[in-house]
């Protein structure tokens, strides 16, 4: 009864919008009360918009385990374990050129047309279906999850939370985080939620994020031994299609335009990668998993 | 083509215009680009290959091939060669205007004023319909956390492909390429 009452107080408040900051504290305050459903994520969503505060690497987690909870419930992964597997690999490969220890990278192939890639704070990339398919080699995969793994690397997704303007998204994600670790019955909810949560979730980064992410990602995929101007490359394939078409709206509303990204490669990185351009562009093991979703080779 | 002429004669107007219109978006499809500066033509998709002539600012090219930072290309005056990938811009649109900004009005999208960031009111990349249907789906992030891979296992899969790591400095991205605004 009292967990109802207290969800209903938190519906209530998530549908008044804009939801204000002190609106959210008391709803993190109530929520807290109640362990069965805020057991999991703890502290963590308590002082989360606090901009000063550190998110530790398992809160990070948390928050991105709920965010990808949520997204393969809008879109889940292609039915295709080689596929799923591949993408780890090459992945993988490419995140741990960073450096970076302790992250628990997951890779997965989303099943829908709209082409994008996402990175959840915690170590989530998704890559859809629909950008898969513009890609024509290792190479241009690999940029592509080194860019998203860079959005991982640098926290971009949890400063960008932190950020004043990201506090109504906060809550909303909130919400999704809160039914996906709850139980059956907030699970209910938070599908009754759907419309009101699901909404405003991920926030687009600021432009110097995505630059910060070309920059490193085409880094990382020198690295990795693969040949860096894959990730202009597919900038450039993006850059030709028709910017009308619906299943670029969401990446060209959330991203700079491909055109001004390359202006800031060409600007940023020119010639300065040049000596590892000779690096892999393709593998057999890129057309052995994903042939069946590409465009051929060019 | 190999159509014949006497056929030719036979087609209207109309049509052949249409065919035309088709033949130049299938073309701009196969890969055309635009170069935004002047380029040296190079024999070889190497900074120290020879140069075999230059493409104005502006000019169309048709993109034949690629190779590591370069593009094979050739001008609209039938000349051939490789020029740097960078150099080029392949946008169907108006090659000026930045394609977010005109897609705000039709996505979903809050400018928030400050920096530039956006917020949208929707699942970056999916469509609206995919959007209102989510709810969270604890079997799939499962499925999502049962392929994940080590990295040992993937740097061995990675040697299986021939991949081997380069040191490659970092480059802030506040720095500025010594190469910026060159024609080459």
């Amino acid at each position: 009864m009292m967990r109802r009452s207290l969800i209903a107080f938190a519906l209530s408040a998530a549908c008044a919008a804009p939801v204000q900051a002190a609106n959210l504290g008391d709803i993190l305050n109530q929520l807290n009360n109640n362990p069965d459903l805020v057991n999991a994520i703890g502290g963590t969503v308590k002082n989360l918009t606090n901009a000063n505060r550190t998110i530790g690497p398992q809160e990070e987690q948390e928050i991105g385990n709920g965010l990808a909870s949520n997204m393969l419930g809008a879109a889940p992964l292609v039915n295709d374990s080689n596929l799923q597997r591949y993408v780890n690999d090459v992945g993988v490969w490419v995140a741990s050129q960073s450096g970076a220890t302790g992250i628990n990278w997951r890779f997965g192939v989303i099943d829908t047309n709209t082409i994008n890639s996402f990175a959840m704070p915690g170590g989530v990339v998704f890559i859809t279906k629909g950008l898969l398919a513009q890609l024509h080699s290792e190479a241009e995969l690999a940029c592509v999850l080194g860019h998203e793994s860079t959005h991982v690397l640098r926290h971009h997704h949890i400063r960008a939370i932190q950020s004043a303007a990201g506090k109504d998204a906060l809550s909303n994600a909130l919400q999704g985080v809160v039914a996906y670790k709850g139980n059956q019955q907030a699970q209910q909810i938070g599908a009754n939620l759907a419309s009101g949560f699901s909404e405003v979730y991920v926030r687009g980064l600021d432009k110097s994020d995505e630059f910060e992410a070309d920059i490193n990602g085409m880094v990382l995929c020198a690295r990795a031994g693969y040949n860096p101007y894959a990730l202009p490359a597919v900038l450039q394939t993006l850059d030709a299609l028709n910017p009308q078409d619906s299943n670029l709206q969401m990446m060209f509303s959330t991203h700079p335009s491909p055109r001004a990204r390359l202006d800031k490669i060409d600007q940023v990185v020119g010639d300065r990668l040049e000596p590892w351009a000779s690096g892999t562009e393709n593998t057999l093991r890129f057309g052995a998993a994903t042939a069946r979703y590409t465009t051929p080779a060019r | 083509m190999t159509t014949q002429p006497h056929l030719l004669h036979r087609i209207k107007p109309l049509a052949l215009g249409l065919a035309l219109c088709l033949a130049l978006a299938g073309n701009a499809l196969a890969e055309s680009g635009v170069l935004i500066r002047k380029s040296d033509l190079k024999q070889k998709p190497f900074l120290d290959a020879a140069t075999t002539g230059s493409v104005a600012s502006g000019s169309t090219v048709t993109i034949t091939s690629r190779q590591g930072a370069w593009l094979q290309v050739k001008s609209a005056s039938g000349q051939s060669g490789w020029v740097k990938l960078l150099n080029v811009r392949t946008s169907t649109a108006n090659s000026s205007g930045s394609v977010g900004g005109t897609l705000g009005t039709l996505g979903k999208v809050i400018t928030t004023g400050s920096s530039g960031t956006t917020v949208t009111t929707g699942v970056k990349g999916l469509t609206s319909g995919e959007v209102t249907s989510t709810h969270p789906d604890p079997q799939q992030l499962s499925r999502l956390n049962s392929y994940a891979t080590s990295s040992s296992q993937a740097a061995q899969s990675a040697r299986s492909a021939n991949l081997s790591r380069k040191n490659v400095p970092d480059i802030s991205v506040t720095s500025t390429a010594t190469s910026q605004g060159g024609d080459q």
